[in-house]
């Protein structure tokens, strides 16, 4: 081991921020023993660490295209999935998992994905499946609300772990692809607006914007009685299993669902 | 009777989804259908659940009944003729508006639609299916549909439910004929077997002429297809079949079941795999004896009328020839969805007759092979009549009987395993405190331990703790480099149960371990604390099975 100090890239704490990072680590030419990216929130306190040099890195879309761009063409668009979803999710190690992934990427090509053995590519397997598996989650456990008619808007709120709008979108998007519907992220304060037969964007929200979605997600409608009443009955008294229940729809997911909500 | 004509919709559906609650078919599975113009709604292949009710249960479908009136006085059934109990009917629009209102909250992924049977069966078909083509046709519902096929209706009508639906299903009810006498005296086996087997034949009619849109194929087919075994009763004999198909001239039948080239590829696999620990050496006598048992071989015999062979009278139903002439109303439907492109379920109920887990089993087996059903569902039995006739069960030890099933239900469909290698006249129930995987693994230790770095995929599959994901990322990390313990564990291994039974480039990951039945039992029993309980903490697996037999034996 030479003396070399490690090289710490600072980010902005969102996808453009650590994809930038990334771009700046990967043609520093440094040597990706002595790199790690840092994302920082707006205000955010670090600590200085002796041997460190610290590299502040400036987002740009040209950098973070540069980025995908050579994961799709030159490895795979698995790989870009595994990208994508690191970047999306909000490990504070996911700059280091998506740089390092990438490094032994650009050497062994597209069959990186399924070399477990490589710790890194591990995490990133790992992270990916996270992503993943909540947005799935979020696909099964949102609810929506009509909360206004004529025309007829949906409104869901969801407060995941990670930035999963993008990818439940996707979903929502071709399946109620005639509706007005808006996603609240409560966490993230971000919002997924969808135009009937139109296109859909996401977008970060003014704390005042967040605070009226909030209230208008959880307005009073008939459906509500209606599903309350399904649910109870739907289940087998016999069978009680609270435990099973919990097991698999776990207390934190049923925030925000109709059915385990008072009202 | 106590009938609620003036039943605001809130108490009708409190009603009817009380008396649709014991039918446990609530999966949305089997189609991946992207949105229409003009339609609401998708199908995703994986199926999606959308809550868990308090017993634990998936919530996907809207599950209701039409109407719980029934003529029929089925001993099991909550609903029966004879029963005091509160009675509603929905009227097709409110199924409809209900489906679609709560589909578009994100309360469910479709409709579950069955029935009480009205008057005739015919008659409860045709509002069964009126409510369908409402949904369809008028109200553009695109999300999932399962609809029960009523045993006895006439097959037109089950035809037409067949091009609304999604997934159908014709419920067995019991295991043996000798319990559906008994405790269903208004059906009988052939009135079930019926429907199901049109089914099985359109949705083959609809994949042939559709391709995948029309009906992709089961899991159960797909493990045989890659272990290149033959399925008695239909037409994919890979290895086999497709000369003497081609000397029949009928090429169609050969092209349906199997792409050429199949059989080139698959060859070399099967007989490497007939030297693997229990795999795939296709033990066509016994099988065929053990479905022999179940009536449900018998059926086919009786139905081809004298064909003999029951394979040769399954090529002739799905060529065309047989009893069955085929989908009558490609012209007069929209035919776009495909017919029943999600395949067709059962279900059965366990422990009201009697019957022991082999000839459950063997049901099922037969059932996969020769009507190609989607999955086959388990009911544990309660006694909601507290009916004197029935037995009186304790559901604890019933519901873990029905959690074995499911455990080899999936060992049947997604691992290879035949019923027969699980079970035996002389052993017909499963090890109660050990799942049936592992309960085989201890029973034929000589295939282990399994090299990870070298076993090929079914090799790996038979190994506790290692699942058909983690199977097929071994199978793939190792291309790219050499495996070690630590790489097994991110793969989803379950190591604790994993490490009595491999080696990993000829080390075992601790030096204690030993290959002995005692020991790996006393080992895997203390990872499960609660199958312990009230057993004492020395007990070995001998012991074990012992008490097995002693309870449940006879």
């Amino acid at each position: 081991m030479s003396d070399k100090p490690v090289r710490v890239y600072q980010c902005e704490d969102n996808i453009s921020g650590v994809l930038s990072a990334v771009y700046e680590a990967g043609i520093s030419g440094y040597g990706y023993k002595y790199i790690k990216i840092q994302p920082l929130a707006a205000n955010e306190v670090y600590e200085l660490e002796l041997f460190t040099e610290f590299v502040r890195v400036e987002s740009s879309d040209e950098k973070v295209n540069s980025v995908l761009d050579a994961v799709r063409n030159k490895i795979s668009a698995r790989a870009y999935s595994f990208v994508m979803c690191a970047a999306l999710s909000t490990y504070p190690d996911r700059g280091d998992a998506i740089y390092q992934f990438l490094t032994y990427g650009f050497s062994m090509g597209e069959k990186v994905c399924d070399a477990m053995q490589i710790p890194w590519v591990k995490r990133a397997f790992e992270i990916r499946r996270r992503v993943f598996n909540e947005a799935h989650f979020f696909r099964e456990f949102i609810r929506f609300r009509e909360v206004q008619k004529d025309p007829a808007l949906l409104v869901a709120t969801i407060e995941p772990e990670h930035h999963v709008l993008p990818i439940i979108m996707e979903h929502f998007s071709d399946r109620f692809a005639g509706e007005w519907f808006i996603i609240l992220d409560k966490g993230h304060g971000e919002a997924a607006f969808h135009q009937k037969n139109g296109d859909w964007e996401v977008r970060i929200l003014t704390p005042e914007e967040e605070r009226m979605l909030a209230e208008l997600g959880e307005q009073r409608e008939e459906y509500v009685e209606l599903w309350k009443t399904f649910f109870k009955h739907i289940a087998i008294p016999d069978r009680k299993n609270e435990k099973l229940q919990r097991n698999m729809l776990p207390l934190h997911y049923r925030k925000h669902l109709t059915e385990f909500m008072e009202e | 009777m106590i009938f609620q004509e003036n039943a605001t919709l809130q108490e009708k559906l409190a009603i009817l989804a009380d008396a649709a609650k014991y039918d446990v078919a609530c999966t949305s599975s089997g189609v991946e259908r992207k949105s229409k113009e003009g339609h609401l709604g998708n199908s995703f292949a994986s199926g999606i659940c959308h809550s868990f009710a308090a017993d634990g249960r998936c919530i996907s479908l809207l599950k209701i009944l039409f109407t719980n009136e029934c003529i029929y006085n089925c001993k099991y059934c909550a609903n029966r003729a004879s029963n005091d109990v509160p009675r509603a009917t929905f009227t097709p629009d409110e199924v409809c508006t209900l489906t679609v209102e709560f589909y578009r909250r994100n309360y469910i992924e479709g409709l579950f639609l069955s029935s009480g049977i009205v008057d005739t069966p015919d008659y409860t078909m045709e509002l069964i299916c009126q409510a369908l083509r409402k949904l369809r046709r008028e109200y553009r519902f695109y999300g999932y549909v399962h609809c029960k096929a009523i045993p006895g209706a006439s097959p037109d009508l089950v035809e037409e439910a067949g091009w609304y639906a999604d997934r159908m299903s014709v419920n067995l009810e019991l295991p043996t004929e000798q319990g559906l006498q008994q405790l269903a005296p208004n059906k009988t086996r052939k009135k079930i077997l019926t429907p199901m087997r049109q089914i099985q034949n359109g949705v083959a009619e609809s994949r042939e002429v559709l391709g995948m849109k029309g009906g992709n194929q089961s899991a159960y087919w797909h493990t045989q297809k890659r272990l290149g075994r033959a399925l008695p009763g239909q037409a994919g004999n890979y290895a086999q079949a497709k000369p003497s198909l081609s000397e029949a001239g009928n090429p169609g039948a050969g092209k349906m079941m199997r792409k050429p080239g199949i059989a080139k590829a698959e060859k070399p696999e099967v007989e490497k795999n007939a030297e693997k620990p229990g795999s795939a050496k296709a033990d066509y006598s016994r099988r065929e004896e053990l479905a022999r048992g179940s009536e449900i071989a018998t059926y086919e015999s009786k139905e081809t009328g004298g064909m003999g062979k029951s394979e040769a009278g399954g090529i002739l139903l799905l060529s065309g020839n047989g009893t069955n002439t085929g989908l009558a109303q490609w012209s007069r439907i929209d035919t776009s969805r495909g017919f029943v492109p999600a395949g067709q379920s059962t279900q059965m109920i366990v422990g009201a007759s009697g019957e022991s887990d082999y000839e459950i089993m063997a049901v099922t087996e037969a059932l996969y092979q020769r009507f190609d059903l989607k999955r086959v569902f388990y009911s544990a039995f309660v006694n909601v009549n507290q009916d004197v006739t029935l037995p009186a069960v304790e559901g604890q030890p019933l519901r873990r009987r029905e959690h074995r099933l499911y455990q080899a239900d999936f060992l049947l469909r997604y691992y290879g395993y035949q019923a027969s290698e699980l079970l035996s006249e002389r052993r017909p129930f499963f090890n109660t405190y050990l799942d049936p995987k592992c309960d085989w693994a201890l029973g034929h230790l000589e295939h282990f331990p399994v090299e990870v770095a070298t076993a090929s995929y079914d090799t790996l599959l038979r190994v506790p703790g290692i699942g058909a994901k983690s199977a097929s990322r071994i199978v793939k990390a190792r291309r790219t480099g050499r495996l070690d313990y630590q790489a097994l564990k991110g793969m989803g291994v379950v190591m604790k149960r994993a490490i009595y039974f491999i080696i990993c480039n000829g080390k075992k990951m601790y030096d204690f371990l030993k290959i002995d039945e005692d020991y790996i039992t006393r080992n895997l029993l203390e990872n499960d604390k609660n199958v312990m309980e009230g057993f004492g903490e020395k007990v070995t697996y001998k012991q074990l099975t012992l008490f097995d037999d002693f309870q449940f034996g006879n």
